[in-house]
């Protein structure tokens, strides 16, 4: 039987032990248990038939099984945990019309909206003024930067360090092949201001695309779009970036 | 809100002709209604309608559903019949034993009518002063048990309610001794089961009057109802959480021979309240479990799961035999030992338990097979290999969410070496690849997209072992397939600071700048 030593990688990760797992006879573990104890000890007393049990055992579970929803700021009921998948997916897929990319909040939407694809919010961050809200509801702070925002989450709300807003997220490898293609068709005609809204390349690659476009007709083998860049920092705001705008 | 549909009338209409109406008001009563009557629906608490002998009211249609203005007239017949018991105490001339004898048992009748007795209406008139004054020491049986009956019902309701018993409570354990009969003893018995069941402060008193050696003594015999009741009063009495009621139990002679002859030999509803003891004895003290595991009890379980069919029994059967594995290593490594004949018989049954149609038994099997699996190499050998891995793959996608859980720990115990000296256990690529491709990984994903912490966490652990561990480097594509990506990402805005570090950290490795370029 083979066996694969694991790596030395982060020991922060909790990886999968396997422990025996002992319940207090109390636990919520053994609730539906006892519940289903004390009813079938009066079923036959109080005559019901088994259905009509069930529908009581699951009433009486509901009452007590309610979850609240766990994405942040939102705090909503469950019923039953089954119910978090639509709730999910009714208020938490808000999506941005021009990139695709989901949020789980109308508001994070909002802002991904005016950082990424609003020129005239990049014009106000090029004049100095915060324009980066932070992204904890109820906080109101502004930044100047991304940058300054990100280490203000991560020092006042405890984000972690790995935490980015603008990371894309990673459509299916079927979806990066169509994106690939499109975006080689689209390449030539394409604005150069509209290229500022594609946020999944590293500052340099968006840089050096740029300047090959503007150039001639290099292939843009070179320019990759699509998932590469997972991590990080993606979009810039203009003021930095050199080519394009002189400071 | 759940769904509150009244009650399906699938009920064959030729079932009950006589009070038709009443019968169906019941019935629908019983299903929708209120929070009050699901709390008194799932007490430990049992209402006495029925004598020791047989008399009693059986419950009837007619009797069973209480109106408002029914209501109002049992209370004044009941303060009534308080007082007519008052005015028997008190009389001193002839046939006055008969005439407590008849007032007591007025006032029975009337609280054993329905399933909501006037308990408040008999406490306000001032009952029970005047019960206690009938359980005197020399009092007739009759009264006795007219007496206790009364005191039972007044307890098998609200905790004020029940708590009013305190002062009746050392009369009630006095009368359980051999010199009582046994309808009089089993009926006081009863009444102190539901004063158990009320909660840990009446169980304390109780077991400093001391009501735990009386009761362990009348389980003692072979057979009766007696000692069904008074098996079902001690698992009330120990129930904890403080571990020292089991622990004394356990402590009294030949109470565990009692208890593995009648799990041995007893009829399964006298055996279903033995099995329950044995419940909060292994579950609660270590020293009870110790005693038990190094009997015959093990074999004796695992044979009531193979032969019954009873879902009262196998509850309680099935869950003494997942706390004797869960509460002591020397269970799978003494006494379960792969190979031997005993070990097969137990997944055996586990494997049945998975098969049934009942929820609990699928669940809590499947959390006693994690703890298996949690064994040496061998045991995990074993389940691996058994009828058990394809139901629980089933399962794994088709059943409720709580037996999801329980069956992805299974899974993903299979799948890693036993947890050694330094916390860090290895694959078992065999194992792991095999339940991936058969299918497992949507299962994990599934747990990760929902709002249970743990859940997400085991799903988590589960996607690490895969990336990790499939061979080729075959774990991220399969989980991209899956939509695990997605499911990972959505943690960025949760609010659980671990499960976003985790989710973070598995995407940042082994999705990140690289992955997928070179195809």
């Amino acid at each position: 039987m083979a066996m694969v030593v694991d790596y030395k990688h982060d020991s922060s990760f909790p990886y999968w032990t396997s422990i025996r797992r002992r319940f207090a006879p109390d636990s919520p573990f053994f609730s539906s248990g006892n519940i289903e104890r004390e009813l079938l000890a009066k079923q036959v007393a109080l005559d019901f038939t088994e259905d009509e049990r069930n529908q009581l055992e699951k009433m009486i579970d509901t009452d007590a099984r309610g979850v609240f929803c766990p994405i942040v700021g939102c705090g909503a009921r469950l019923t039953l945990l089954e119910d978090f998948e639509d709730h999910y997916n009714t208020r938490h897929t808000a999506s941005c019309s021009v990139c695709s990319r989901v949020y789980p909040t109308s508001r994070l939407l909002s802002i991904h909206v005016s950082e990424a694809h609003d020129s005239f919010f990049q014009a106000k961050v090029a004049r100095g003024y915060a324009m980066y809200e932070c992204l904890v509801e109820g906080c109101d702070l502004k930044f100047k930067n991304y940058k300054g925002r990100q280490q203000h989450l991560v020092d006042k709300h405890k984000f972690p360090t790995s935490f980015e807003f603008f990371k894309k997220a990673h459509p299916s490898k079927k979806q990066r092949l169509k994106n690939q293609r499109k975006r080689a068709v689209n390449k030539k005609d394409e604005e150069v201001p509209s290229k500022m809204e594609v946020e999944n390349e590293m500052m340099e690659g968006l840089v050096s695309a740029v300047s090959k476009l503007s150039t001639s007709d290099s292939s843009p083998s070179t320019v990759s779009f699509g998932r590469r860049n997972a991590r990080g920092l993606t979009f810039v705001p203009r003021s930095i970036q050199p080519p394009l705008q002189k400071k | 809100m759940a769904d509150d549909s009244p009650a399906s009338h699938r009920r064959d209409p030729i079932k009950s002709s006589v009070g038709n109406v009443a019968a169906q008001r019941r019935r629908q009563n019983a299903v929708t209604v209120g929070k009050e009557r699901r709390e008194s629906l799932v007490r430990a608490k049992r209402l006495c309608r029925v004598g020791p002998s047989g008399d009693g009211d059986v419950p009837g249609e007619e009797n069973d559903m209480v109106t408002d203005e029914e209501g109002f007239l049992l209370d004044a017949q009941t303060s009534s019949a308080v007082e007519d018991l008052k005015s028997a105490i008190a009389y001193q001339g002839k046939g006055a034993m008969q005439k407590r004898v008849n007032a007591l048992r007025e006032l029975r009748r009337l609280l054993s009518k329905s399933e909501f007795p006037p308990v408040k209406a008999a406490l306000k008139a001032g009952a029970i002063p005047l019960l206690v004054q009938c359980l005197s020491f020399g009092s007739p049986d009759e009264q006795l048990l007219e007496a206790a009956w009364c005191l039972t019902n007044i307890a098998a309701g609200k905790p004020e309610e029940t708590k009013a018993l305190l002062p009746a409570l050392p009369l009630l354990i006095s009368h359980l001794g051999e010199k009582s009969s046994l309808p009089v003893a089993e009926q006081c018995a009863w009444a102190l089961g539901n004063v158990a069941g009320e909660g840990e402060e009446l169980r304390n008193v109780l077991l400093s009057q001391g009501a735990l050696p009386p009761l362990a003594r009348m389980m003692l015999p072979n057979k009766g109802s007696t000692v069904r009741t008074a098996a079902w009063a001690l698992s009330n009495l120990i129930k904890g959480p403080d571990p020292k009621a089991a622990t004394e139990l356990i402590k009294v002679d030949v109470l565990l021979d009692a208890i593995l002859r009648h799990l041995r030999k007893s009829d399964e509803e006298l055996a279903t309240e033995v099995a329950w003891v044995v419940v909060y004895l292994s579950a609660l003290s270590n020293f009870a479990t110790g005693v038990l595991v190094k009997s015959d009890a093990i074999l004796l379980l695992v044979e009531r799961l193979a032969t019954s069919n009873s879902l009262q029994l196998l509850i309680p059967v099935l869950r003494s035999l997942g706390n004797l594995v869960a509460g002591d290593s020397h269970t799978t490594s003494t006494v379960l030992i792969p190979g031997h004949e005993i070990t097969d018989g137990v997944i055996k049954v586990l494997v049945k338990c998975l098969k049934s149609d009942h929820r609990v038994l699928k669940k809590e099997a499947s959390w006693v097979l994690s703890n298996i699996a949690a064994g040496s190499i061998e045991h995990k050998r074993l389940i691996y290999s058994s009828e058990a891995v394809p139901l629980l793959l089933r399962l794994l996608s088709t059943a409720p969410f709580d037996i999801r859980k329980e069956v992805a720990y299974v899974l993903g115990n299979l799948c890693v070496t036993p947890t050694g000296g330094d916390g860090r256990p290895n694959l078992i690529e065999e194992h792991l690849v095999s339940l991936v491709q058969r299918g497992c990984l949507s299962g994990f994903i599934d747990l990760v997209r929902s709002a249970d912490i743990e859940a997400a966490r085991v799903g988590l652990q589960f996607m690490e072992l895969v990336l990790r561990g499939m061979p080729n480097g075959d774990g991220p594509k399969l989980v991209e397939q899956e939509d695990g990506i997605d499911a990972m990402e959505r943690y960025q805005f949760h609010e659980n600071e671990d499960l976003r570090n985790m989710a973070n950290g598995l995407v940042d490795k082994y999705f990140g700048e690289n992955y997928g370029i070179d195809e």
